[in-house]
């Protein structure tokens, strides 16, 4: 175990070094020039010059390249060109609001799309399945952006009961995690029903079955149990996702959080903030992978980690 | 804020927790109305609170919070004296002197004088800087102190437009002592002479507060300011009418309908210096010829342009710049005539009409726009391919492009607004055969001898007499040419709660709240 | 469409071992199931048959009828530019649906064989192929998108691979899964005991395994995609005027909401039911489709 550990660490680092070279060139390579998007809709040759030069887009690549990696290993990870403040500071201000909301999304989209995926697994053909699955399956469905908008126009405008927006206290939590939970209890319901028939029809499950073992016992034991691998794989990849920062929900809700922070970025083709973004997105997505993996390990045995 | 989630918790924990809900939240809006709080959803983030590096109107708005220049605008883009009492110029544009205020201090308790004028011009103008403002006071050559409270600006060479300039927001006064204390990071503790004082700038709010030892007795009125950032239209009127916030900026004009049908909300209405207009490329074919571009002018119902763009918040474009700027000419309109339009096609060659590329941003008012002109224009059988391109992508395919006959552009839907409300930023960055990309945004590549000298004398003079007919000329000039297929002149619109007064947006965009108050 | 190729193939397979009827027989229990079917069907119908059951040109303006509501004459009630919403909503289905099927089949057709190599080759293949999956779902998906976007041009094509991109990683890292699961299972390591090997086994005993969970995302994921087409409408990079897609005609409605309900509702709507019916019918596609049940 700590030897796998060991490696899949190890692993890592490669990742990271082709994702810093590839988000390096892949900033560089998306048409527009950030001095002249810097420099504002109205500037002078002499002022986007100014920008270029002290944004250092004027030196050649490979010093850029250096400058970096060497301010990314000192942790400072470089200067946003479009605010001037620390890259480090500002993503450490925009990820805990996209985490508080990733964690209050997940919470309750996880637990209510299992118990029905479970229910409807159960009841298999019965009106609970039906009824559970055709919930769920609504869930995403819409358009999060329509869903939004209709949540704020009842809830905020017409009700007066909850926030339109912005990250201030716990009720400011309700609608955007919401609207971002639904999609995810809709894949979590689904993908549990599905995985829950599928080891409800393996051979093993029919053998203890037929073995007489109690119902109850059959589902808990044998079923539940191996139906949570890709369960776990699903929120697994899930968390990830949303960690990210969902760009439509933080738009729709005002919520400061990194999605935003990358649109802002990408207008203004702000290099050091794109870059630290996706450096952090592959690290989350490397980590959460591990994590995953030795998740599967511990549920299932039988997997054996290579 | 600690307060208003303990009373409405409460109030949800209530038996009638959703009448109860809803009218604890609706007191507290209201409570914050009554105890001289604001709070203002604006559209887009804030960058920094130095104007001297700042290029978007909101960073320049909300840096006038708590800074002020020498000379402001007022509500219709006139000149009017802030720190300074009175200037003059002398003939051949070159020296300006400003009497200063006595006896106001910057926030810090810093003395404001010649000395701090001269500190901050000065900063602006050393290139080694690198501020986005540069440009604005690139003709400074530099600042003397004739006394201490009076500054003369030399400049290196004659710059009519100078006085204008001066009323930029970028031009605001920083403290001389928070200006070396905080280096480049002064961007993030702006000191000023200003009604307010900066308190704190988490991602997407700024709040300040009422500056107590303001230099205008009896201002502000307000105690508290809060600047958010919504970027969603519809969530940021959802913000107003929930009573969250008491101002928005700006509305899209199909919403206004909803504003007007509130009891409790009011429409701000007024005109804007924001035109819109359609660039062609007049170094390529079929544009090269001027009764093509006149027939695109007669093409399009500017009436209905206005309505289906702008849900008729929009005013005619009648000149090459709006009313608003100095020195306006109106012009004889090109009318709406599609087979006049037809008949100076078949004149210039194209009888069958021909095939076109327009290019725009890519923002829902433009595209609106952008299918309407294709459908306007399909009636005199000039068939547009419409191209929304994103910021990023446009800035490279028009204004980076190096010589004329390198760009692929054909047909620019554009706008313009010229920051200093003068007419000569309003033209010569748009029509001056110097002005082609990359230096500045002539994206057309019109040219024109007689433009070119005018907008050249307009400059070389102080004289508004002199500078006015120099312009005149220009105008005229760029219109009968039809430079551009003229379409109209935006209008500013806003927000706001009934209750709030004396808040508004100059023409120019920028938002005015020093002197707001409740009734 | 990548359904079907799907389906086709299970079918095959199942019909080695049993008629084809079965199939069917154990299809048409799933009521909720063929109800989404049908609707689907005609959904898909009038859009494929839009020049006849459209009432009227999608992108003629009619200025004398601008923002009305539903009426006889507009059931849906006209746009900005007094355009007929029906007709735009049954022309847009053509753009939408297709943009669904044909991202899905194109990033599901990759992800499936990188997740088969991945899985069954292990060792270095495996960690090559995962890492390189990491990679491409961790790069946030509105950059991908602008710069497809940016290079390629704006329009629905590039659209689709743009949404396209974003399935591969997941069909892979799914199918590596449940290779990884079979590879351990009874009938496999029955079948590598008779001396099945390679590609034969890979295609023959593990692929058929994977495909219920890949029929399954894939019906998921058709929805996500006409979904993620109009969130990119959202954000401005979507499909390109006048063309009525319904995100498109969705992200244009919004500033309308409240005043002019009929602008959002109705692809709204469109969007909704389809998405729906598709998961509903892929749902009972792979019950009726696993050979292991009943």
């Amino acid at each position: 175990m700590i030897a796998f550990l060991a490696r899949r660490a190890l692993g890592i680092l490669p990742v990271l070094v082709c994702v810093s070279l590839f988000s390096f060139g892949f900033v560089r390579m998306l048409p527009g020039d950030p001095a002249r998007l810097l420099a504002g809709p109205d500037a002078t040759l002499q002022e986007v010059r100014a920008v270029r030069i002290s944004l250092g887009l004027n030196k050649p690549l490979w010093r850029q390249y250096l400058t970096y990696i060497r301010q990314t290993l000192a942790g400072k990870l470089g200067t946003s060109a479009r605010t001037g403040q620390p890259v480090a500071k500002v993503i450490g201000e925009r990820f805990m609001p996209t985490f508080w909301l990733t964690v209050a999304a997940m919470a309750w989209s996880t637990v209510i799309g299992v118990a029905l995926g479970v229910l409807a697994g159960v009841r298999r053909g019965r009106w609970q399945d039906q009824t559970s699955m055709v919930l769920a399956v609504s869930g995403i469905s819409f358009p999060a952006f329509w869903l939004g908008l209709l949540l704020i126009d009842l809830f905020s405008v017409r009700l007066h009961w909850l926030p339109t927006g912005g990250e201030e206290g716990w009720r400011s939590f309700i609608l955007p995690s919401f609207t971002l939970g639904v999609a995810v209890a809709a894949v979590m319901a689904r993908f549990t029903r599905s995985a829950f028939v599928e080891v409800a029809g393996e051979d093993y499950v029919r053998t203890a079955r037929m073995k007489g073992v109690p119902e109850r016992r059959v589902i808990w034991k044998h079923t539940f149990r191996n139906a949570l691998i890709p369960v776990i794989t699903m929120a697994g990849l899930q968390f990830g996702f949303l960690l990210g920062g969902s760009i439509v929900i933080e738009t729709v809700f005002a919520w400061p959080g990194l999605g935003r922070l990358l649109v802002d970025s990408v207008n203004y083709r702000d290099y050091p903030v794109i870059q630290a973004e996706i450096l952090l997105f592959s690290l989350e997505f490397v980590l959460i992978n591990l994590l995953v993996d030795v998740l599967y390990a511990v549920v299932n045995p039988e997997i054996r980690l290579q | 804020m600690s307060r208003k989630l303990d009373l409405s918790r409460r109030a949800m924990l209530g038996g009638t927790a959703a009448v109860a809900g809803g009218l604890a939240f609706g007191d507290l809006a209201h409570a914050q109305t009554k105890s001289g709080q604001l709070t203002v959803g604006v559209a887009a983030a804030l960058m920094t609170l130095d104007p001297a590096d700042a290029n978007d109107t909101l960073s320049q708005s909300a840096a006038r919070l708590m800074l002020e220049g020498l000379l402001t605008f007022d509500k219709n883009m006139q000149v009017v004296p802030l720190l300074a009492e009175k200037y003059e110029a002398n003939a051949q544009a070159t020296e300006f002197t400003f009497h200063l205020r006595q006896g106001i201090k910057f926030q810090d308790g810093t003395p404001f004088d010649a000395e701090a004028v001269k500190i901050n011009f000065e900063r602006i103008a050393n290139p080694a800087n690198h501020l986005k403002r540069l440009s604005l006071l690139a003709m400074l050559d530099h600042v003397d102190v004739v006394d201490q409270y009076t500054a003369r600006c030399v400049l290196k060479f004659p710059f009519g437009a100078f006085i204008p300039t001066v009323a930029h927001p970028s031009l605001q006064l920083l403290s001389p002592a928070a200006l070396k204390k905080w280096g480049k990071q002064i961007g993030r503790h702006p000191v000023g002479t200003g009604p307010f004082v900066f308190e704190s700038w988490q991602p997407d709010t700024l709040k300040v507060k009422k500056n107590p030892d303001y230099w205008q007795k009896g201002m502000p009125h307000l105690e508290t300011v809060t600047l958010r950032s919504d970027p969603e239209d519809g969530a940021r009127i959802a913000l107003l009418r929930s009573g969250e916030a008491q101002l928005i900026t700006p509305i899209p004009p199909q919403q206004a309908v909803v504003i007007e049908h509130d009891p409790k909300l009011a429409l701000i209405n007024d005109p804007s210096i924001v035109v819109r207009y359609i660039a062609m490329n007049v170094m390529k074919k079929p544009f090269n010829d001027p009764r093509v571009r006149q027939a695109l002018n007669h093409a399009v119902d500017k009436q209905l342009f206005a309505k289906v763009v702008y849900n008729g918040f929009a005013d005619p474009l009648l000149s090459a710049e709006p009313p608003h700027i100095t020195f306006y000419e109106q012009q004889q309109a090109y009318d709406y005539n599609p087979e006049k339009a037809k008949q100076l096609l078949a004149a210039a060659g194209y009888a069958k009409g021909f095939d076109s590329v327009m290019w725009g941003f890519n923002n829902t008012v433009a595209i609106t726009a952008m299918q309407f002109l294709q459908q306007q224009f399909a009636m005199v059988g000039v068939k547009l391919k419409v191209e929304p391109l994103e910021g990023g992508v446009m800035a490279s395919r028009i204004w980076n492009v190096k010589k004329p006959d390198e760009s692929h552009l054909e047909m620019y839907y554009g706008g313009w607004s010229s920051s200093t409300g003068d007419a000569d930023w309003a033209l010569r960055p748009l029509f001056a055969t110097a002005s082609f990309p990359p230096s500045l945004y002539n994206v057309g590549y019109y040219s024109s001898k007689a433009v070119d000298a005018a907008l050249k004398s307009g400059l070389e003079t102080a004289d508004p007499a002199k500078r006015g007919a120099a312009y005149a000329t220009a105008q005229k000039q760029i219109w009968d040419d039809a430079a551009w297929v003229f379409l109209g002149v935006e209008r500013i619109l806003d927000a706001r709660d009934k209750n709030l007064e004396d808040a508004y947006r100059l023409p120019d965009g920028g938002l005015m709240i020093d002197a707001a108050k409740y009734a | 469409m990548s359904e079907t190729t799907a389906s086709n193939r299970a079918l095959a397979d199942t019909a080695l071992r049993s008629p084809l009827g079965e199939f069917w027989r154990r299809f048409r229990t799933k009521r909720v199931a063929i109800g989404a079917g049908i609707v689907l069907v005609l959904i898909v119908l009038t859009s494929v048959l839009a020049p006849w059951t459209a009432p009227y040109n999608p992108t003629t303006p009619d200025y004398q009828a601008i923002l009305a509501g539903p009426s006889w004459a507009h059931w849906f009630g006209t746009d900005a530019y007094g355009r007929d919403i029906l007709s735009r909503v049954i022309w847009g289905g053509r753009i939408s649906l297709w943009v669904g099927f044909v991202s899905v089949a194109l990033g599901g057709v990759a992800g499936v064989v990188l997740g088969l190599i991945s899985g069954y080759a292990g060792g270095w293949v495996d960690s090559v192929i995962m890492r390189f999956s990491d990679v491409l779902l961790a790069f946030p998906g509105i950059l991908l998108a602008i710069g497809i976007v940016a290079v390629l041009g704006p329009g629905v094509t590039n659209v689709i691979y743009a949404v396209a991109v974003f399935s591969v990683p997941v069909f892979a890292r799914l199918v590596r899964g449940s290779t990884l699961a079979l590879k351990q299972s009874v009938y496999v390591q029955a079948s590598r005991s008779i001396g099945v090997r390679g590609m034969a086994l890979v295609l023959r005993h593990i692929f058929p395994g994977t495909l219920p969970g890949v029929i399954v995302y894939m019906s998921l994921r058709v929805g996500t995609a006409i979904l993620t087409a109009a969130a990119l409408s959202f954000i401005g990079l979507g499909a390109q005027p006048p063309s009525p897609e319904w995100g498109a005609m969705l992200a244009d409605g919004r500033s309308y909401l409240g005043v002019d309900d009929q602008l959002t509702l109705f692809p709204g709507l469109a969007i909704f039911v389809t998405v729906l019916a598709l998961n509903l019918l892929g749902d009972g596609l792979r019950d009726a489709l696993d050979q292991r049940l009943r």
